[in-house]
């Protein structure tokens, strides 16, 4: 009997193992190649470790003065402008929205509900011409706010959905009790749910900001000006001009995905919470 | 302290009425339980007062003041809330003070103040935590606490002893009952525990349906009960309830069953001559029946069900026509299920009811 279910166990164990490799060989070897010379990168067989460990590809990428780490930077700001207006707008809208959808029941509310996820049954690349085509009348295209505004269309309804399964988890009562207490149903939202709801904004935000610092499809398609381009285009730009320069690419793809991660670490408690909170009813 | 006092008010919410026209008035000083059944609309009336949700019909008027339009914090009111509703990002301290903080009282007077209710509560040791890292008991305290901190117009209680263990709450009880007294305050008090509302309410106001069933003193309810309804909710066990026919012959009313008649007192024949129809409820609590092993005249046969003892007293239910009858016996007095019966009731006490319109028949 315990020695099925340590069978089962080990399995596990093995299995949680491969899944690990999977995931972080790719970045260890990402990470590695980042601080080999462009000789050492090269080579075969390849050297498992460096040999001579470089920091001249970040350098070169962190250097304004440099043509390269001049694109770069420019690449950087520009993801981080777009993510940044997305997520700021994207939480203005929906913590009202999910609010609303959480407290008060008015006609069209379930229909509502429901329409805001519909978005999420379809994969994003559907939407590609006719946002292209929205956009061009718009004469939005080859600007950013043709990409805030898709990424809000995309980020929003998850943002609204995470966020009400958190106030349905503040109970009523606490405004109730804040509003006999002499609070304003607005000021029982901001003294007593707000910093209440403070994880879930953070969740909600992380979700949103990850989502527009990775996006690629339609930044390739709605900028065509050189110095707009954000991160994913920019690099990918990187790979057809600098095609041999391994190194350099690496510490890029590297750089990028620093501010996801340490995003995700500070904030990951918050993070579970929220998945968590939503789903699972005290 | 303010009278409380509700004038035909309604709550519907779509097609369902959650309240239909219920009237009664807290004097100043009074308590007031509010009892029912689950989904009774007692909650409901209570938020309605408070005016955390909108009326359909009706006026509400705390002191001389009709607060028909008023936000809760126009209506002076103190609420404790069935889950306490503690602000759990606050410290006690600031949850005691927010009431005051949302008034503007000054800083000294808000210090003053938490100190003086914490002292009174006996929770100056927790003012600092946070009401997670306090028990169901101490959590209650504070919620109580919040509510006495200022001195509203009245207090409305949301069945604010349903969370606590057992013997907390008969502590609790008593604890409340004697708030009462000392700070003679007006206390609208929700519950579906008809013993919390009868041990400490002046007043109970029994709800059933959305509607107001009975509105009285404890005494006068358990023992003139308006209906069937108040007549089972009220009382631990219940009142038994018989449905029997009426047969008059001549001068003598009496009540009959299955193979037995009843003869009744001068004083019931002529309550039972009220009813509508020869459909008739018996009602008695258990106090009031005597069991023989024995037919004697006047007596009703049955069938002992079950013997349930409790220690002071042993409950023997019987099978009478049907129904089950509920009779209580000294704990030494040896009875065994499955065996005859003659039940013996006390016709002084004993109720009657209409079989039609499930209302008591009273002597005319």
């Amino acid at each position: 009997m315990s020695g099925r279910v340590d069978g089962w166990r080990w399995a596990g164990r093995v299995f949680l193992v491969l899944i690990l490799l999977f995931t972080a060989v790719p970045m260890v070897w990402m990470l590695l190649t980042s601080i080999k010379s462009q000789f050492a990168a090269m080579q075969y067989p390849p050297q498992w470790w460096p040999k001579e460990p470089t920091l001249q590809n970040y350098t070169k990428l962190l250097d304004p003065t440099n043509p390269v780490g001049n694109d770069f930077l420019r690449y950087m700001w520009n993801s981080f402008y777009v993510s940044l207006a997305t997520t700021v707008l994207g939480v203005a809208v929906a913590v009202p929205a999910a609010y609303a959808f959480s407290r008060f029941r008015f006609p069209g509310r379930t229909f509502l509900f429901f329409a805001v996820l519909l978005r999420n049954m379809f994969p994003a690349v559907v939407f590609l011409m006719p946002l292209f085509i929205l956009m061009r009348w718009l004469g939005l295209v080859g600007t950013h706010g043709s990409l805030i505004l898709t990424y809000l269309t995309f980020g929003l309804p998850l943002s609204i959905w995470l966020l009400k399964g958190f106030y349905d988890n503040i109970p009523i009562q606490l405004e109730q009790a804040a509003r006999i207490d002499g609070a304003t149903r607005f000021q029982a939202f901001l003294l007593i749910v707000m910093p209440l709801s403070v994880p879930g904004i953070l969740a909600t935000s992380i979700f949103s900001f990850i989502g527009a610092w990775n996006e690629y499809v339609y930044a390739a398609t709605f900028l065509n000006r050189q110095d707009q381009l954000t991160l994913p285009v920019g690099i990918q730009r990187f790979f057809a001009e600098f095609a041999t320069d391994w190194p350099g690419l690496m510490a890029a793809t590297f750089l990028m995905s620093v501010p996801v991660v340490v995003l995700f670490l500070v904030l990951q408690r918050y993070f579970v919470r929220a998945l968590t909170e939503g789903a699972v009813k005290s | 302290m303010a009278k409380v006092a509700l004038e035909n008010v309604v709550k519907t919410y779509g097609p369902v009425t959650a309240v239909g026209d219920v009237s009664f008035t807290v004097q100043d000083g009074e308590f007031v339980a509010l009892v029912g059944p689950s989904g009774c609309g007692k909650t409901t009336t209570l938020n309605l007062i408070a005016g955390l949700i909108p009326m359909s019909g009706g006026n509400i008027r705390i002191g001389d003041k009709l607060v028909n339009d008023l936000d809760p914090k126009d209506r002076d009111i103190a609420m404790v809330f069935q889950n306490y509703a503690l602000y759990p990002n606050k410290t006690v301290a600031k949850n005691l003070a927010f009431p005051l903080q949302m008034r503007r009282l000054s800083k000294d007077e808000i210090l003053r103040k938490v100190t003086e209710t914490a002292r009174v509560l006996d929770i100056t040791h927790l003012l600092e935590r946070k009401p997670r890292e306090l028990s169901g008991g101490q959590q209650q305290r504070v919620a109580l606490g919040r509510a006495l901190v200022r001195d509203p117009r009245a207090f409305l209680m949301d069945e604010p002893l349903s969370n606590l263990d057992a013997k907390l709450r008969v502590q609790m009880r008593t604890e409340l009952k004697r708030f009462h007294q000392d700070l003679k305050a007006t206390i609208i008090y929700v519950t579906h525990d008809q013993l919390e509302a009868v041990t400490m309410a002046d007043k109970m106001a029994v709800m059933n349906g959305g509607t107001l069933q009975q509105y009285d003193s404890p005494k006068n309810v358990f023992d003139h009960p308006v209906n069937t309804f108040v007549a089972s909710f009220v009382g631990s066990p219940a009142m038994s309830l018989v449905p029997l026919r009426r047969v008059v012959d001549g001068d003598t009313v009496a009540l009959a069953g299955n193979g037995w008649q009843m003869p009744l007192s001068p004083a019931n024949a002529r309550k039972a001559l009220g009813a509508k129809s020869d459909k008739l409820i018996l009602g008695a609590r258990h106090s009031t029946i005597a069991l023989h092993d024995t037919p004697h005249a006047g007596t009703v046969p049955g069938r002992v069900y079950t013997v349930e003892p409790t220690g002071d007293v042993t409950f023997v239910q019987v099978h009478v026509d049907g129904a089950i009858v509920i009779a209580s016996l000294a704990p030494d007095v040896p009875v065994r299920s499955d065996t005859n019966v003659w039940l013996g009731f006390d016709q002084t006490r004993m109720h009657l009811f209409d079989g039609e319109t499930q209302m008591a028949l009273t002597q005319t």
